[in-house]
């Protein structure tokens, strides 16, 4: 770069929050315009809002919970995973608030069942598909294309930078999610857990565990930390 | 053909590829571009499987208001009909060309992609969605600069 001219303050240009936002702008445009054209009513939106409220990881770690202690459950998670999911409170056929299942998220379920030897981990190349009626909403590394275009190539690498170090001679299985098909991971139970509980072993099923990128520990109930990206006007406070 | 060959050579091409803002020579001659060249242009550009990229540091993201109603908008859009998930997935990572995909927010091409279908399917006039931002703008400037309370 030169230094004949002094242009480097340019670069530090006044951040977006200075400014009216043109994201929030076309969000608020578009929303009111569908409501008034009566595309949909205000109250459509709010009832999908509660929905969304309602959604998170719990159900699948309630849902590996039980098959670890269950192994009729376990082998109803593998043949029938929208059966199963009933057991946990997901329904992906009649789930509100439309009836008849969410539009982006379709109804066929699979379970992944991890094996001492086999380690399974869950990526959408084409877009950002995810098991969101018993997983929730995706975190925002899951939607990067970096993630995608490396998940399915460098597995071993990139669950190592995620902290998840696996010998040589585990088998790594990536799942390609799709706009139909939505994959949970059944980790291994871990040591240290004999005689927990149900609600004890929920516990330590952390969303990250049921991607893929970690795999439970009976010391840890959350995710392991990472830095997280501030919004400008974050949604729910 | 998809032979492991063609397709290391394809990732390569696709891996250089960056969205075109500035040649030499946009729109080049004929005889200045390759089958294997043409492929990479016109593969859909959400197609990113297996591409090269470095190492970053894997951090979690709060939502933004205006993210988090994007989406609920697009979901209630396909609950009431005016597109399907198959639809708005076209729309919003494929029509949308590899420098919008690449250069916006994630929620950002759901955004624009709401806009350009109710315009496309003539739901709403052009002039009445310029209005409406205006509306919306003019509002926000009279309380203050912004645009949600």
């Amino acid at each position: 770069m030169s230094n004949s001219d002094d242009h480097d303050h340019d670069h530090n240009a006044a951040p977006m929050v200075e400014e009216i936002s043109d994201f929030e702008v076309l969000e608020v445009a578009v929303r009111e315009l569908c409501i008034e054209k009566g595309i949909f009513t205000q109250d459509d939106h709010n009832q999908w809002t509660e929905y969304m409220h309602t959604l998170g990881p719990l159900p699948a770690g309630r849902l590996v919970a039980k098959a670890w202690l269950d192994d009729d459950y376990k082998q109803l998670c593998i043949d029938d995973p929208v059966k199963a999911s009933l057991a946990v409170g997901v329904d992906w056929v009649n789930s509100m608030p439309s009836k008849f299942g969410t539009p982006s998220d379709y109804c066929n379920p699979r379970i992944l069942v991890d094996e001492p030897k086999v380690k399974h981990v869950v990526v959408c190349t084409l877009c950002s598909c995810y098991p969101r009626p018993i997983l929730g909403q995706s975190p925002e590394w899951y939607r990067t294309p970096n993630y995608r275009r490396r998940m399915v190539r460098w597995p071993r690498q990139v669950l190592s930078e995620f902290g998840l170090q696996l010998p040589e001679d585990v088998e790594i299985r990536v799942a390609d999610s799709n706009q139909k098909t939505r994959y949970v991971v059944m980790p291994t139970r871990p040591e240290g857990t004999d005689g927990w509980s149900e609600d004890q072993l929920a516990e330590i099923v952390t969303r990250d565990c049921l991607i893929g990128v970690a795999m439970p520990r009976a010391d840890r109930k959350v995710d392991d930390k990472r830095h997280v990206h501030k919004a400008i006007h974050p949604y729910g406070h | 053909m998809a032979n492991r060959e063609n397709i290391m050579r394809h990732l390569n091409i696709v891996g250089q590829l960056q969205p075109a803002l500035h040649q030499p020579q946009h729109a080049p001659y004929p005889d200045q571009i390759d089958n294997a060249h043409w492929r990479a242009y016109t593969r859909a550009s959400h197609d990113v499987g297996g591409e090269a990229d470095v190492p970053i540091t894997w951090e979690e993201k709060e939502e933004e208001v205006w993210e988090h109603n994007t989406f609920v908008t697009c979901e209630v859009l396909a609950w009431r009909g005016m597109w399907n998930a198959e639809e708005r997935r076209r729309r919003q990572n494929v029509d949308v060309g590899q420098t919008i995909y690449l250069g916006l927010p994630y929620y950002g091409r759901w955004l624009m992609t709401i806009a350009m279908g109710l315009v496309d399917k003539q739901h709403v006039k052009l002039t009445e969605l310029i209005d409406k931002i205006e509306e919306v703008k003019q509002r926000a400037k009279e309380n203050g600069g912004k645009v949600y309370d």
